[in-house]
C-alpha cells in the first residue's frame, strides 16, 4: 500500500511544472552562489584620509594603507569635514585623519595623536576596520621601544599579525568551510519543511485527501508516504552538495561522511514532520505558508548558524535547548570541519532523534481520518 | 435591434478549436438556451460575449456594441455567472451579497425583490461565512449575487449545477420575471426541463452550431442525444428484496449529527438490502452530504447507531473503510496523475497484487472504451468521462457498497445514461449502490428512495410506492410537494 | 467612489479574517526586533575556555585569575596536555585554550577556527585580558588613550547590531507583506474564478486592483509604525533623521513592492507559483543580497552587480543614513532616484501587462 502511495508522490511531483526544476536548480544555484554571499569577512573598506601634515613620512603612511588589501583607499581630502560627508553620502566607510606635525613629532619619537573615524552603523565592520587600521598606523608609528616583556603574548596569524597562534581546524581561515554545513542545513530546511506543507494544504484545497480518507488507508501509512519522497529528495540534494562543495570549492567533509547523512536524515524528519503539522492545522496555502516561514526564521537566526550562540543573552540562550536547528549545526561543524566522530555528537544525535521522533508522533496523531 | 448578434466567430486555444464560425442571434427579452455536451464550447462563447476573451475571427454585438472596441460599455451592461462562480469563502453571505450588490452599483435592499425567491431560503444564514454552507447552498448564494443588479442582459453559464429540483423551478420562476421586465437572457444547462423553460435553443458541438430552432423541436431533431431510451434493465438482475438470501448491508437507527445547537441530521432510520440500488434524495442543505459522511466513516455520529457492512460506524469505522467504495461530490481522481495511475493508486490502496491490477485495469479500459486514454492526464479529460471513471475506480477493488454523492452533477444526458449503465452493471454484480442525486429522472431509475427533508426522512420506499402514496405522477412531484414543506434551509 | 470604499472594505476582511496570517504579519516584527535587537549579536561572550598547564605558577595561577574574572570567557576546566585540549575542542566542550608552555614567560591560544571571524576576535580578546600583565601597554591597541591612534566609532559607538539591523528589518518586511500578499491575494480571485465576475463588472480594472493595494498599504504603514516604535522605545535605536523624510521613502519603497506584487501576480496562474516566485525571486536575493546581513562590498564583483538590481538595497541604504546617521535629504538622492525610477518602471511594466480579460 505504501508503495503505491509513494509512487503517486513522485508522479505528481515529476508531473508539477516547477518543482522538478526547483529540486535541481535550487541545491546548485545556493551552493555556487550562497558560499560567496554569506560571508562575514570585513573586505574593501574604504578609506578616505585627511592628511594634515604633507610629510614623508605621513605619505608612507598613505601607502600602506594603498597597499594593505583590505582596504580601498579613495583618495585625499582636504579636511575632515569634506571627507565626513563622503561617509555621509555612502561612498566612505572610515576616515583617518593625520595631525599636521606629525611627520616632526614622529621622528622626535614622541608620536602625535591620530584620529580614525569609522561609520559604525555595522557595528562589526566599523570596528574591525578601525582596528585594522590603527594596526597599520600602529606598526607605522611603532619604533623600537623598550620592551621590558615578562610573558611572550603569541599573536594569532591572522592576515596582518603574526606569531604563534595555534588556529585548529579552518587553517585557511576559509569563511566558505564555515557556513557549507549551514547551507545544507538551510537546504533540508526548506525542500523538505515548506513541500510537505504545502502539499497537503494542496490535497485538502483540491478535495483528494476526502477522498483518500474513506479509504483503509491506515494514518501512519499516508504521513510516511507524504514524507519518504521528501526525505530521499532531501538525501539526492545533500548529495549534489557535496559533490559541488568538492568541485567547485575544494572542500570536503574532514569526519565520517555517513554522520553527515545520519545527521541530514534527522534533520529532515524534524521538518518534514514539522511542515506536515503546519499543514494539518491550515486552511489555506498562505496560512501555511506564513506559518512555516515564521517558524523557519526564527529557528534559523536561534541556531547558531550565523552568530554564536553563546553571545545571546541568556533568556535566547535557553531556547536553543529546543532548537533542532542548534543540534544539527553544531554537530555537522563538529563533523564537516572539526572531524569529530560519533562519540563527538552523541549528544546532539539523542537530541535531534529526540525532537525529530516527538514531531513525527505529532504529526500522524494531528492528523485526523474521522471527525 | 438584437440583443446579440453573433456573425462568423472562431475561437481556438493553440490547436484545439473551441468554436467555429459560429453565428446566431437573440432577439431583446428573449430566454435564449445553449446546450451541448461537455467541450462543446459554452464556456468560451460565453466568456467571448462578456468580453472576457477576443475572438480569433468574426465580430459580436452586444446590445449593439462591439465586442472587441466597447468592451466597457458592454461590461457596463451585461451580468454574468460563470460556471465556476465562486464567493468569497472568508465572508459572511450578506457581506457577500453586499459586496456584488456594490459592485454593480447598487444595494440589496434595491435589488431584493429579484431575488426573493432564492435568497429568502439562506437569508437565516446571514451572518454565516460563505465557506460553511453546504454545495447547493453555495450555488443559491452565488446566484442572488449574480441577480441582485438589474442587467439588461444576463449571461448565466449552468447556473444550477448541484442544485435541488425545488430551488431550480423557482429559479426558473424568477427568470420569467426577469424577462417580464425586458432582460435578455442566455443560459446553458444540462437539464431538459430547463431546456424546454427556454424560448430557443442553440446546440454545440464540438465547436459548431448544430441548430437552432424551439425547444421541443431541437429535442426532438436530437432525440437520441437529450432523451436517450431508458435503460431496460433485466428482472433477474433485481435483488430479491422479500425472499430468502436478503440481507441488509446498512442499517441505521436514531442518526443524529449537531454542529452546536444546529441538527444537521436529524434523527434518522432506515435500512439498505443487498445489491440495491438506494437513492438518497434531498434539497440543498437537508442533511444528505452529513448523513454519508456518518456512514463512510468521516464523521462520528453525535447519537443513534448505525452498521455498514455489519460494522459498527462508530467505532469499526476503519474496518468499513476497507469494504465500501466512495465517489465524492468533487473531483476524486488526482487531476495530475493519468487515467492508468490513478486505477493503479486506489487498487494499490486496497492492497489488490500488481498482476491481478493490470489485467483488471486492461479489462476496465475495454469496457468504457478509454484505451487510447489511458495515458492521458485526468485533468484533460471532459467531465462525464471523469465521473465514468471515478465511479469506475470506486468500485474497482469489488466493495461490497459504493456511496456516491451526487455522481452526475453538470453532466449531458447521454453521458448520464452510460453512467448509469455503469451502476446497473455494478449492482448486478451484487454491489450495493447508494447514491444522491438531484435528476429526478434517475431517481426513478432506483430500486428504492428516501426522500430527506430538514434533517430527518419524510418518505422512503420504491418509486412506485411513493408516487401512489403522494398521488403524484412522477418523483419530482413527490419531491417538490415534500420539499416545499421544508421549515429550514440547511 | 462608493464601489471602491466596498472593495476596500471587503479586501480589509479577507485580511482580518484570516487570524493565523495576522498573528504572523504582526508577531513576525515583533520577534525579529527582539532577536536581532537582542540576540543576535557577534560580542564575544562565555568563550568557553581550557587552562593547559602541567604545573600551576604563581605567575599562571595569576593569568588564570584575569581571565576567570573577564566577562569574555568562562573557564570550564584545566588539563595537563595541549593533546586533550585539543580533543576538547573538537568535541565542542570548549572554543579556546590557553596554553601556559614550560617556558615559564609564554603563553600560546589554541582557538577553534571554525569560524575565522570569531576566533580572530577571541584570540585578540584573550590577548587584551592578559596583556597587562604580561606585557607593558603595546602602543598599538585601539582606543586606549595614550596610543598614537584615536578611534571614533561614527554612529554606533556601543556598535549595537540593532542599529544595523532594523532598516534591513524594515526593508524585508514591507517588501513581504506588500509584494507577496498582494499577489497572492490577486491570483487567489483567478484561482477561484471570481476574478471574471470581478472583470465583467462595470468597475475599471485598475481600480480593482488600487483597491486591492489600498488595504496592504495601510497594512505595511501600520508595520512600519510598529517598527519604528519598537526600534525607538524598546531598543534604543535613535530616530536621528526626520521622521518626515523616513515615512516619505518607506512610502515610495512600499509602492515599488505593490508594483512588483502586480507584476507578480500578472505572470503567475496559481497560488502556489505566485507563493514560490516571491518566496525564491524576492524573499531569498533580498535577505542575501540586499546587504542586509551579509555587507555587498564583501561580495564576488558579479554578485555585486547583481545586488545592484535589489530595490531592497537602496532602500536600506538609505534607511541606514536617515535613521542611524541622521544625514539630511540631499544626501539620499541618489538612493531615492534609483528607487523611484525603479518604481516608474515596474508600475508601467505591471500595468502595461494587466490584462483586462482572461487570455
Amino acid at each position: 500500500m505504501l508503495r503505491f502511495l509513494i509512487q503517486k508522490e513522485f508522479l505528481q511531483i515529476r508531473r508539477n511544472a516547477f518543482l522538478p526544476r526547483l529540486i535541481f536548480i535550487f541545491p546548485i544555484m545556493v551552493m555556487c552562489v550562497m558560499p560567496w554571499v554569506m560571508n562575514m569577512e570585513v573586505k574593501n573598506i574604504v578609506v578616505e584620509v585627511v592628511d594634515n601634515d604633507h610629510s614623508q613620512s605621513s605619505l608612507r603612511l598613505v601607502h600602506q594603507i594603498e597597499a594593505s588589501h583590505y582596504f580601498r583607499f579613495r583618495g585625499l581630502q582636504p579636511t575632515y569635514d569634506l571627507a565626513l560627508k563622503d561617509v555621509e553620502k555612502g561612498r566612505a566607510d572610515i576616515i583617518l585623519e593625520i595631525p599636521a606635525d606629525y611627520g616632526k613629532n614622529l621622528s622626535l619619537g614622541c608620536p602625535s595623536q591620530l584620529l580614525i573615524a569609522a561609520n559604525a552603523v555595522n557595528g562589526t565592520k566599523g570596528s574591525i576596520g578601525s582596528a585594522y587600521l590603527s594596526q597599520i598606523v600602529g606598526s607605522a608609528v611603532a619604533t623600537p621601544l623598550p620592551h621590558r616583556e615578562r610573558l611572550r603574548v603569541g599573536e594569532l596569524s591572522s592576515g596582518m599579525g603574526q606569531g604563534a597562534g595555534l588556529l585548529l581546524y579552518n587553517k585557511p581561515q576559509n569563511y566558505k568551510l564555515y557556513m557549507i554545513p549551514a547551507l545544507l542545513a538551510i537546504l533540508i530546511m526548506m525542500l523538505c519543511g515548506f513541500l510537505p506543507a504545502l502539499n497537503i494544504v494542496g490535497e485538502k484545497e483540491a478535495g483528494t485527501i476526502e477522498q483518500i480518507n474513506v479509504t483503509p488507508v491506515p494514518k501512519w501509512t499516508f504521513i510516511l508516504a507524504k514524507l519518504i519522497p521528501y526525505w530521499l529528495i532531501a538525501l539526492f540534494v545533500l548529495s549534489i552538495c557535496l559533490v559541488l562543495a568538492w568541485a567547485v570549492y575544494g572542500i570536503t567533509c574532514q569526519g565520517p561522511l555517513a554522520l553527515v547523512y545520519l545527521l541530514a536524515i534527522l534533520l529532515a524528519l524534524f521538518f518534514s514532520s514539522f511542515g506536515l503539522i503546519i499543514s494539518n492545522y491550515s486552511d489555506t496555502m498562505q496560512q501555511a505558508m506564513f506559518v512555516m516561514w515564521f517558524f523557519v526564521v526564527t529557528l534559523m537566526l536561534l541556531s547558531g548558524l550565523f552568530t554564536p550562540t553563546r553571545s545571546m543573552p541568556h533568556w535566547a540562550y535557553l531556547t536553543t535547548y529546543v532548537n533542532p536547528m542548534h543540534y544539527f549545526i553544531d554537530a555537522i561543524r563538529t563533523v564537516f570541519i572539526r572531524g569529530g566522530a560519533l562519540l563527538a555528537i552523541r549528544h546532539q544525535v539523542l537530541a535531534l532523534l529526540g525532537i525529530a521522533s516527538f514531531m513525527a508522533t505529532w504529526a500522524v496523531i494531528s492528523y485526523r481520518k474521522n471527525q | 435591434m438584437q440583443a446579440i448578434e453573433v456573425s462568423h466567430i472562431s475561437k481556438s486555444y493553440g490547436r484545439v478549436k473551441a468554436l467555429d464560425d459560429i453565428s446566431f442571434s437573440v432577439g431583446k427579452g428573449e430566454v435564449f438556451g445553449l446546450i451541448g455536451p461537455d467541450g462543446a464550447g459554452k464556456t468560451s462563447l460565453f466568456r467571448l460575449l462578456c468580453t472576457l476573451l477576443r475572438p480569433d475571427e468574426g465580430t459580436a454585438l452586444v446590445d449593439g456594441f462591439d465586442a472587441v472596441r466597447q468592451m466597457r460599455e458592454i461590461r457596463r451592461r451585461v451580468g454574468y455567472m460563470p460556471g465556476r462562480f465562486s464567493l468569497y469563502q472568508d465572508l459572511t453571505v450578506r457581506e457577500n451579497l453586499e459586496f456584488f450588490a456594490t459592485l454593480f452599483g447598487t444595494t440589496v435592499e434595491e435589488g431584493y425583490e429579484s431575488i426573493r425567491a432564492i435568497y429568502s431560503q439562506i437569508e437565516r444564514f446571514e451572518h454565516r461565512k460563505a465557506g460553511a454552507l453546504s454545495g447547493g447552498m453555495k450555488q443559491k448564494l452565488a446566484l442572488s449575487c449574480a441577480l441582485v443588479h438589474n442587467p439588461s442582459l444576463l449571461f448565466l453559464d449552468e447556473p444550477t449545477t448541484g442544485v435541488d429540483p425545488v430551488s431550480r423551478k423557482e429559479f426558473w420562476d424568477m427568470l420569467d420575471g426577469l424577462k417580464e421586465r425586458g432582460i435578455t437572457i442566455l443560459a446553458s444547462t444540462p437539464y431538459l426541463d430547463e431546456v424546454r423553460r427556454c424560448e430557443r435553443v442553440a446546440i454545440l458541438d464540438q465547436g459548431h452550431l448544430r441548430g437552432i430552432d424551439r425547444p421541443d423541436v431541437i429535442l426532438d431533431q436530437f432525440r437520441d442525444v437529450f432523451c436517450p431510451p431508458p435503460i431496460d434493465r433485466q428482472e433477474n438482475s433485481l435483488p430479491h428484496r422479500e425472499g430468502r438470501g436478503w440481507a441488509s448491508v446498512i442499517e441505521v437507527s436514531h442518526l443524529v449529527k449537531a454542529f452546536g445547537s444546529f441538527r444537521a441530521v436529524d434523527d434518522i432510520s432506515f435500512t439498505v438490502g443487498q445489491g440495491e440500488i438506494f437513492g438518497f434524495l434531498g434539497a440543498n442543505g437537508a442533511g444528505k452530504t452529513t448523513a454519508m459522511h456518518m456512514l463512510t466513516g468521516l464523521n462520528q455520529p453525535t447519537s443513534g447507531t448505525g452498521r455498514v457492512v455489519g460494522f459498527d460506524i462508530r467505532t469499526e469505522y476503519e474496518q468499513i473503510k476497507r469494504h465500501i467504495g466512495y465517489m465524492s461530490q468533487r473531483f476524486a481522481l488526482y487531476e495530475d496523475l493519468t487515467v492508468r495511475e490513478n486505477i493503479r493508486l486506489f487498487a494499490g490502496i486496497y492492497g489488490m497484487k500488481d498482476r491481478e491490477i493490470r489485467e483488471k485495469t486492461d479489462e476496465l479500459l475495454r469496457r468504457l472504451k478509454f484505451e487510447d486514454h489511458a495515458d492521458d492526464l485526468v485533468c484533460s479529460l471532459p467531465l462525464g468521462w471523469k465521473q465514468k471513471l471515478a465511479f469506475s475506480v470506486s468500485i474497482f477493488h469489488e466493495p461490497g457498497i459504493v456511496f456516491l454523492d451526487e455522481p452526475t452533477g453538470g453532466v449531458d444526458p447521454a453521458t448520464r445514461r452510460q453512467f448509469w449503465e455503469l451502476i446497473y452493471a455494478a449492482a448486478s454484480r451484487g454491489i450495493t449502490v447508494f447514491v444522491t442525486t438531484h435528476y429526478m429522472d434517475e431517481a426513478e431509475y432506483c430500486d428504492r428512495i428516501s426522500i430527506m427533508v430538514d434533517g430527518k426522512i419524510s418518505a422512503i420506499g420504491t418509486p412506485e410506492e411513493l408516487k401512489q402514496r403522494f398521488r403524484q405522477p412522477d418523483i419530482d412531484h413527490v419531491f417538490t410537494l415534500l420539499a416545499r414543506q421544508a421549515k429550514r434551509g440547511d | 467612489m462608493g464601489q471602491f470604499v466596498s472593495f476596500v472594505i471587503k479586501e480589509a476582511r479577507h485580511i482580518l479574517r484570516d487570524r493565523r496570517t495576522m498573528l504572523i504579519l504582526f508577531g513576525m516584527p515583533v520577534v525579529l526586533m527582539l532577536l536581532f535587537g537582542f540576540a543576535i549579536t557577534t560580542d564575544v561572550r562565555n568563550v568557553r575556555t581550557v587552562v593547559v598547564t602541567s604545573t600551576m605558577t604563581p605567575q599562571t595561577q595569576q593569568a588564570v585569575e584575569r581571565l576567570a574574572a573577564s566577562e569574555y570567557f568562562t573557564l570550564t576546566t584545566t588539563v595537563p596536555t595541549p593533546r586533550e585540549a585539543e580533543l576538547l575542542i573538537r568535541h565542542q566542550q570548549a572554543d579556546l585554550a590557553v596554553v601556559f608552555t614550560s617556558k615559564p614567560s609564554a603563553v600560546q591560544f589554541i582557538v577553534d577556527g571554525s569560524d575565522p571571524n570569531m576566533a580572530q576576535q577571541w584570540t585578540a580578546y584573550a590577548q587584551q585580558t592578559l596583556l597587562p600583565m604580561v606585557s607593558t601597554p603595546l602602543p598599538h591597541r585601539e582606543g586606549q588613550g595614550g596610543g598614537p591612534v584615536t578611534s571614533h566609532l561614527l554612529y554606533n559607538p556601543q556598535m549595537r547590531s540593532a542599529y544595523n539591523f532594523v532598516p534591513a528589518i524594515m526593508g524585508m518586511l514591507l517588501m513581504l507583506i506588500c509584494a507577496m500578499m498582494t499577489s497572492i491575494s490577486i491570483v487567489r480571485e483567478k484561482e477561484r474564478g471570481t476574478m471574471e465576475v470581478l472583470l465583467v463588472s462595470p468597475v475599471r480594472p485598475l481600480m480593482i486592483i488600487i483597491a486591492k493595494a489600498v488595504p496592504y498599504l495601510v497594512l505595511a504603514l501600520v508595520i512600519l509604525t510598529c517598527i519604528l516604535t519598537m526600534s525607538y522605545y524598546v531598543l534604543d535605536v535613535p530616530l536621528q533623521g526626520s521622521l518626515f523624510w523616513i515615512v516619505l521613502v518607506s512610502a515610495l519603497y512600499i509602492l515599488l513592492a505593490l508594483s512588483l506584487g502586480l507584476l507578480i501576480s500578472n505572470i503567475a496562474r496559481t497560488q502556489l507559483v505566485a507563493m514560490l516566485l516571491s518566496a525564491m525571486v524576492l524573499l531569498l536575493p533580498i535577505v542575501m543580497l540586499s546587504g542586509m546581513l551579509f555587507p555587498v562590498e564583501s561580495m564576488p564583483e558579479i554578485l555585486q552587480y547583481v545586488s545592484a538590481v535589489i530595490p531592497p538595497r537602496y532602500y536600506i541604504q538609505a534607511m541606514r543614513k536617515l535613521m542611524i546617521m541622521g544625514v539630511g535629504v540631499g544626501d539620499v538622492l541618489r538612493e531615492v532616484t534609483i528607487l523611484a525610477s525603479m518604481t516608474l518602471l515596474l508600475l508601467t511594466a505591471s500595468l502595461v501587462t494587466f490584462k483586462n480579460r482572461l487570455e
